[in-house]
């Protein structure tokens, strides 16, 4: 079994969730007035864990370049006047899957289901921090607000993030050792 | 007739077993023999969890025996240095019909397949108008995949398969998933491909489908319980029963008829020998066909 | 609104708007506006000039005006977003004091500022923005998903002789753009088979019951997905694909003498704009006005 076409294939159908989050607007979860918590970031993190960091890289790729599509093409908000930027939008989001993969990789033989929770909070951090620190830099918004937004956004994101990725990321595992008796 | 060539696919003693060595095997294949001689129409039909689509996956490579061996013509499935050599020889087309496309645009699909062999462009070109000639999607060449009806989509599957120019098509429950037009459109275009010269292996649930085949393998639990052809299998209607596999609907007809009329044939296998049957119990001569070339005997 | 309709995904998931005018712009080479666009992405953000970010504004709109598209239709997005520009403008010039180092005071009150600084980047904001929306909106009106994927794969296929994994990205993205639409099916799928049920999606008192709520849904999604990932790769191996060596190809992109004009103009006003960033021209221009009047 050749493994580069298990990445392409994999990377593919993970920036589609991605985008499929995004584009429906499911991928939104109503939070504290009116804003919303991402889960848009989620695939790419599965990705990492499953097939590892370049993986992770390319679907952060997906997931950036569309939302800086999204940002321009069919704004919504405030914040897709930022994500017209690539340097927010892009770049941050590349790094998302290495980080999160890193996590999990450091932690597995300790405990699969705690590296799998970790690698969501690191990877949904990755996301908010390195989102936040360009906004800063760019001085978009002052240096306060964003250390707000970071606590009340990023650490429910992550949160998030962990339960998703464990959730999935288990139950593949454990239907992956059992689905093929189904195909037989 | 003399057979100089050697049979195009040979199987000898494969056993298959998922999750091997772990504490959870799963056998799936447990000692198969089957040859397939090269322009043969062979039906694989057997229940859910049989071993039919380890088996079939088993003729190009995508499994390799736990232990046995496959043979396609010259070449061991192990030998991973002739792993481009069986899989154009022998190409698959698979049940779902969207998880097979892999380019947006019809005859971009049916290149795919050629492109990875690096075949020239004129060739390429070629082969992917012959491939959509073959199953009729030559007007929709430029239409976006995901925009066909499914029956279609299962229809440039085959095309994408055939643009390979093997020597054998095997699928694996092709028309599962279509509606009856399309079952029927894959179903008559299997069996011109056939006329043509082409070797199908076809495992199906779709009994009127297997009756079209020179030969049908039922499996069991991953053993070969019953083969030969359609007629011999499906006279055996107890048997197939017990294996959870049905008669083509025909040949139920005619063994209800049989409780009822006396000597009525049972071996009746397709609606036009079925017709044909009753004409002759009712002694009127029937006028579908000029000659019919599968007479009831 | 019946309730079916809330999970027709289908015809809401769209990656851009094609809008077939058949101009010359529609036929230029998906490579040649790809390029554009990405070289015009490149210099709106690096762009320090107002007056160098107007000349890219006044070249979209040309632009729209030649792919006869409607204008109303392309501002439509931007007029959507005009309330919360207006506020990040202010955001800008009056909150954040960064900018009051090194520049002109222009008003203080209490905490409040605003300098020149601060007024220019936030009218950069809002002109920046703009150049983004139009100029995307422009490529994707102009481009199909299939001249997209065409664009990527071409441009990227030099990229492979220096090792890059050029083919296998171009891939990926042709696969990703090939299964939102499969995605979103499935995801119907789902909602509509346990709406039935009586699942309610995304309802509850905190984030973390939200989302559990969410968990029938998208645990499935991913698992769905990935099986159907797992049909394809089986399927891609058994038509013998072995990574990019060795490929051929269909389909060849042609360049004509257009995409090589409209190359050379792109390059030109991009030069002109990075030209005029770097050699501060606003300041100059600031510093003219404010003399004569």
């Amino acid at each position: 079994m050749s493994t580069t076409t298990r990445k392409i294939v994999i990377a593919g159908v993970m920036g589609a969730i991605s985008i499929f989050l995004g584009a429906s607007h499911l991928g939104f979860i109503p939070w504290l007035a009116g804003a919303a918590l991402t889960i848009m970031h989620v695939p790419v993190i599965i990705g990492a864990v499953l097939e590892g960091p370049v993986v992770g890289l390319a679907i952060g790729l997906i997931f950036g370049a569309f939302s800086l599509l999204q940002a321009a093409i069919a704004p919504t908000g405030p914040a897709d006047v930022w994500f017209t930027n690539p340097l927010v939008s892009i770049v941050p989001r590349l790094f998302i899957g290495p980080m999160a993969w890193l996590a999990y990789k450091a932690l597995k033989t300790t405990n699969e289901a705690l590296s799998l929770a970790i690698s969501g909070v690191v990877g949904s951090l990755t996301n908010t921090i390195l989102v936040l620190g360009v906004l800063g830099l760019y001085r978009f918004l002052p240096w306060a607000l964003i250390g707000t937004i970071a606590v009340t956004n990023g650490l429910p994101e992550a949160v998030v993030a962990a339960i998703i990725t464990l959730a999935v990321v288990a139950a593949w595992k454990r239907l992956e050792s059992g689905r093929r008796s189904s195909t037989i | 007739m003399i057979r100089a060539e050697e049979p195009l696919i040979r199987v000898e003693g494969l056993h298959y077993t998922y999750q091997a060595g772990t504490p959870k095997p799963i056998p799936a294949l447990r000692g198969i023999d089957l040859t397939v001689q090269a322009g043969e129409y062979v039906a694989v039909i057997g229940a859910n969890g049989s071993g039919k689509s380890t088996l079939l996956r088993h003729f190009n490579a995508l499994l390799l025996p736990t232990a046995g061996n496959v043979w396609v013509t010259k070449w061991n499935t192990r030998d991973t240095v002739h792993l481009r050599d069986i899989r154009s020889t022998v190409t698959m087309v698979f049940q779902v019909p969207d998880d097979q496309i892999v380019a947006s645009v019809v005859e971009e699909d049916v290149a795919f397949g050629p492109e990875n062999l690096g075949v020239p462009e004129d060739e390429l070109h070629q082969r992917v108008d012959w491939a959509l000639a073959a199953v009729g999607l030559t007007e929709l060449r430029h239409r976006a995949s995901r925009l066909l009806s499914s029956g279609q989509k299962q229809r440039l599957a085959i095309a994408a398969a055939l643009a390979m120019q093997p020597r054998c098509l095997v699928l694996d429950e092709a028309t599962a998933m279509l509606d009856p037009a399309g079952q029927t459109q894959v179903r008559k275009i299997l069996h011109q491909l056939h006329q043509d010269g082409m070797t199908i292996i076809s495992a199906t649930h779709n009994m009127a489908e297997a009756v079209q085949a020179q030969r049908v393998v039922v499996l069991s639990e991953g053993r070969i319980a019953i083969q030969g052809d359609p007629r011999f299998v499906f006279a055996q209607e107890e048997t197939l029963h017990a294996l959870q596999l049905d008669v083509p609907y025909p040949t139920r007809m005619a063994r209800m008829l049989a409780t009822v009329i006396r000597d009525f044939p049972t071996d009746v296998l397709t609606v036009t020998e079925l017709a044909e049957a009753i004409s002759m119990h009712l002694g009127q001569p029937l006028e579908l066909r000029p000659k019919p070339t599968t007479g009831v005997r | 609104m019946s309730r079916r309709t809330e999970f027709e995904f289908l015809g809401r998931v769209t990656i851009g708007q094609y809008l077939p005018t058949g101009s010359a712009l529609h036929r230029l080479d998906p490579r040649t506006k790809l390029l554009v666009c990405l070289l015009l992405i490149a210099v709106v953000v690096a762009s320090q000039s107002l007056l160098g970010i107007m000349l890219l504004l006044g070249a979209v709109l040309i632009g729209l005006a030649l792919a006869r598209i409607p204008l109303s239709f392309a501002l439509s997005g931007l007029r959507a977003m005009l309330p919360y520009l207006l506020l990040l403008a202010l955001l800008q010039t009056f909150a954040i004091p960064q900018y009051a180092a090194n520049a002109t005071v222009l008003w203080r009150w209490a905490m409040l500022t605003i300098t020149d600084r601060s007024i220019l980047a936030g009218i950069l904001l809002i002109a920046r923005f703009s150049v983004m929306v139009l100029g995307l909106s422009l490529f994707s009106f102009s481009t199909t998903t299939t001249e997209l994927t065409h664009g990527i794969e071409h441009l990227l296929r030099p990229w492979q002789k220096l090792g890059l994994p050029a083919h296998e990205l171009a891939l990926t993205v042709n696969i990703a753009l090939r299964f939102v639409p499969i995605i979103a099916e499935e995801a119907e799928r789902l909602m509509k088979a346990q709406a039935s049920r009586g699942a309610d999606f995304g309802q509850g008192r905190n984030f973390i019951q939200r989302t559990r709520k969410l968990l029938p849904l998208l645990v499935p999604l991913f698992l769905v997905s990935l099986h159907r990932a797992d049909n394809l790769i089986e399927a891609m191996e058994a038509r013998c694909y072995l990574g990019g060596k060795g490929r051929t190809h269909l389909i060849h992109l042609q360049a004509h003498a257009a995409d090589y004009l409209a190359l050379a103009a792109a390059f030109a006003l991009m030069a002109l704009v990075i030209g005029l960033s770097t050699a501060n021209a606003d300041q100059l221009l600031w510093r003219l006005l404010s003399t004569y009047l």
